[in-house]
């Protein structure tokens, strides 16, 4: 009987020492990062900016009282020598324990990008189990990538949201960019045969008045963040900015298109048809057989023709016809122009190196280290697009053919 | 030997719980690059060769386990000191378990907690359980293997949901040859995690049933071998074989990389179940044998006695074998493989079915040609009454 009160002492007393209490850290101790950023000064030292929740302010704005008073987001700079470095040196600066584990994005400077590369700074990143690999990764355009955590958005109270926000409803609706996590940089560093793409991001407007809290407490906002085209890298290094219907050419071979819309000319007048692609599936093949691999992309596009600016018959089932191979070329069209543009800048950005690869490993090895150079900007590559058009709204010819002329 | 009954469904889930618990949690069989999974095949049809030759051993001497068996093969003294080899090595294996779960708790989510700690609360518990006896255990994983089969069904519906899987990356299928593909299975996936069923040689004696033993054992390791080679297809095609060489937990990043319509993510806690319930199994099983084998070895009545001394030993190995993380999965899976696993799970096995094969038909023999004789005196000794 001695023996079991004695058990169950000692039951009591070790839930007080091992209920999980080693290293705890409570909420009111911890500082959440929403995002960060990668730069480089003048002396040559990777500055890192952190974007801090501000808790508080983030939730008084959404019962739709107590913003107004200081800003939904702080932000630290720090410098050292290495990614890390200067990740301990902002510590000097914080009061609390800096936690990763909702940090969901990840900026990189377009001149680090360009000069040095983004090869040595990932590593950190990727390491550290805090950090979540499914991290989005944007570079800054035409600014330092610290000043894109330090505007204020509107809508999306936290910026970081902001900016994967704006990323995911583009790649969904038109294509121009695409959702890149930093295991997709990493993945695409370290093939052969596939070279990385980021999305681009920028700030449109005056830089020091997007830190203001009257920047978001108006209707049209002096700063914005916008997304802006696709940073093209060659062996971790930034050589081009595709923009518009290149970008989306890189997109869609790449088959991360969800819907996009494509505007025809017809009959010599400019414009005139707008077609929205509501599903397409794209394959790339290797034909092998001959020392230069053959790459064909097949493109399967299905939609609806969304807007007529003239008199076309839509009830005509030819005439249909004639727009779907009208669209064909148009597609085709645009996706040739961002291969031969791709191939110019030597980068396969597409994968058609793991492509070949995978379809003939032998002649891969021989191809593999000259791969970007020699092989990929002489590929010959077709480009097979079959589109159909399915429906067209809730009109079928357009009120401009009733109108008396 | 305690006596204790297993039935035939409870040894297939402890084997399954048993394949599956390290095997899931270190990267084995990236030698073969994209093709690992089909090393993982080819262990598994290694794997059932060296489970008929246990159960050949088995069948020989259905009543005792191995410790005794082997000095009844080889003899008393020689007998003796293998089965204290054998003995070394069910406790060293259940040590490298424990280290292999400790290091994966820690690098991944207690990165500030000593190793000590945590080794030291999964011990207590494992001692806990073996001192309640096998059956405990055996019931215990009836339980949790429910659990791990729902945990196992929903990660894999996540993953399919969320759209990550992406086969290509399994292309293109033997691009260096079988050649690679054959010396990973030889030189480590037959070993581990498959030649390692050998420790239920010391689990055989207590099933009910021993006609089934042999079905049921093969069924398992089927069952687990293909578990385990689609689990390492689908951490290939999700994360491509460069991120698979430099992660020390390939599935740990394989569920990371979940994300269903922007909440469901972060789901690393499906991990550490299914880790540490296979974890505490494969330990069990190791700490069973080696607690059980002392005392059959030693003459130990209460075997349960030995649990605590045997417990830390376990602990104190599990920490000093190894002073960092790539030391410890160096040794377990290129150097233990040949100088551990091949000579113990492998040669002696078959040398010893080739011995008692030898002896026990010499028997068979001998038992014939006395079998008139034997006749006449019992016909004598009825005529008698």
């Amino acid at each position: 009987m001695n023996h079991k009160w004695i058990l169950l002492f000692f039951i009591m007393t070790s839930t007080v020492f091992i209920s999980g209490c080693w290293s705890k850290k409570e909420l009111n101790e911890l500082a959440l990062i929403s995002a960060m950023a990668i730069d480089k000064n003048e002396e040559g030292k990777y500055v890192k900016t952190i974007q801090l929740v501000n808790p508080g302010n983030v939730a008084g704005g959404l019962q739709g009282g107590g913003s107004g008073q200081s800003p939904t987001v702080t932000v630290y700079t720090a410098m050292g020598d290495s990614v890390l470095e200067a990740h301990f040196h902002a510590t000097s600066k914080i009061s609390r324990r800096l936690y990763h584990g909702h940090a969901n994005l990840i900026v990189i400077s377009e001149e680090l990008a360009r000069e040095e590369g983004i090869t040595d700074i990932l590593d950190a990143f990727e390491r550290d189990p805090e950090i979540r690999t499914t991290s989005r990764v944007v570079i800054a355009h035409h600014t330092k990538a610290g000043d894109l955590l330090k505007s204020l958005t509107a809508i999306d109270r936290i910026p970081a949201e902001k900016v994967n926000g704006t990323l995911q409803t583009t790649e969904r609706a038109r294509g121009e960019s695409m959702k890149v996590t930093l295991q997709n940089v990493i993945t695409t560093l370290t093939s052969a045969g596939k070279e990385t793409v980021i999305s681009g991001f920028s700030i449109k407007g005056d830089i020091e008045q997007g830190k203001k809290m009257e920047n978001v407490q108006q209707s049209e906002l002096d700063t914005t963040l916008e997304s802006d085209g696709l940073a093209i890298f060659k062996e971790g290094k930034l050589i081009d900015w595709y923009q518009g219907d290149m970008s989306r050419g890189v997109v869609w071979i790449l088959d991360k298109i969800q819907q996009t819309d494509v505007i025809l000319d017809w009959e010599g007048q400019e414009n005139i048809l707008a077609y929205n692609v509501l599903r397409q599936k794209t394959k790339v093949s290797a034909d092998t057989t001959n020392d230069l691999p053959v790459i064909t992309v097949r493109v399967r596009a299905e939609g609806d023709i969304r807007e007529v600016r003239s008199q076309i018959d839509l009830t005509d089932p030819y005439e249909i016809l004639d727009i779907e191979k009208e669209l064909e070329k148009e597609i085709k069209k645009q996706l040739e122009n961002t291969v031969i543009r791709t191939q110019q800048n030597k980068s396969d950005i597409f994968g058609f190196g793991e492509v070949v690869h995978r379809s003939d490993p032998e002649k891969w090895k021989k191809m593999k280290d000259d791969w970007n150079d020699t092989y990929f900007p002489n590929l010959k590559v077709n480009v097979k697009v079959e589109a159909f058009i399915r429906r067209s709204g809730l009109r079928t010819n357009s009120y401009l053919s009733d109108m008396k002329q | 030997m305690e006596k204790a009954k297993i039935s035939a469904y409870q040894l297939f889930i402890l084997i399954v719980l048993f394949e599956l618990g390290s095997a899931l949690l270190v990267p084995i069989a990236i030698e073969a690059n994209q093709d690992a999974w089909l090393a993982i095949l080819i262990g598994m049809a290694g794997g059932f060769c060296l489970y008929l030759v246990y159960h050949g051993l088995y069948s020989y001497y259905p009543d005792i386990p191995p410790t005794e068996y082997i000095q009844k093969i080889m003899g008393s003294f020689l007998g003796k000191i293998l089965a204290f080899i054998y003995v070394l090595y069910f406790i060293y294996l259940s040590a490298r378990v424990l280290r292999d779960f400790g290091e994966m708790l820690i690098t991944a989510f207690y990165w500030e907690t000593p190793l000590f700690i945590l080794n030291t609360l999964m011990v207590l518990l494992v001692i806990y359980t073996i001192r309640k006896g096998i059956e405990v255990l055996v019931r215990t994983s009836e339980l949790l293997f429910i659990l791990i089969i729902l945990l196992g069904i929903s990660v894999l519906f996540l993953i399919v949901v969320s759209g990550i899987i992406q086969i290509s990356n399994l292309e293109p299928v033997l691009e260096e040859g079988i050649k690679p593909v054959i010396k990973t299975t030889f030189t480590q996936t037959l070993y581990f995690p498959f030649g390692e069923v050998i420790i239920f040689a010391m689990i055989f004696p207590y099933l009910n049933r021993p006609k089934k033993v042999k079905r049921i054992g093969l069924l398992a390791i089927g069952f687990s071998g293909l578990v385990l080679a689609s689990v390492i297809a689908i951490n290939v095609s999700v994360l491509g074989v460069n991120n698979i060489n430099r992660s020390p937990f390939p599935l740990l990043s394989t569920i990371q990389t979940i994300e269903v319509s922007g909440f469901l993510e972060r789901l690393d806690v499906y991990y550490i179940l299914i880790t540490v319930i296979g974890v505490f199994f494969k330990m069990c099983v190791f700490f069973y044998a080696s607690v059980v084998g002392t005392a059959n070895l030693f003459k130990v009545k209460e075997s349960a006695r030995l649990s605590f001394p045997l417990g830390l030993a376990i602990l104190i190995l599990s920490i000093t074998i190894a002073s960092n993380y790539s030391e410890h999965i160096k040794e377990g899976l290129h150097v233990i493989t040949l100088y551990l696993h091949l000579p113990l799970q492998v040669i002696i096995p078959s040398l010893l079915l080739l011995i008692a094969f030898i002896k026990n038909k010499k028997k068979k023999s001998k038992q014939s040609k006395n079998l008139f004789p034997k006749r006449k005196y019992r016909l004598v000794e009825r005529d008698k009454k």
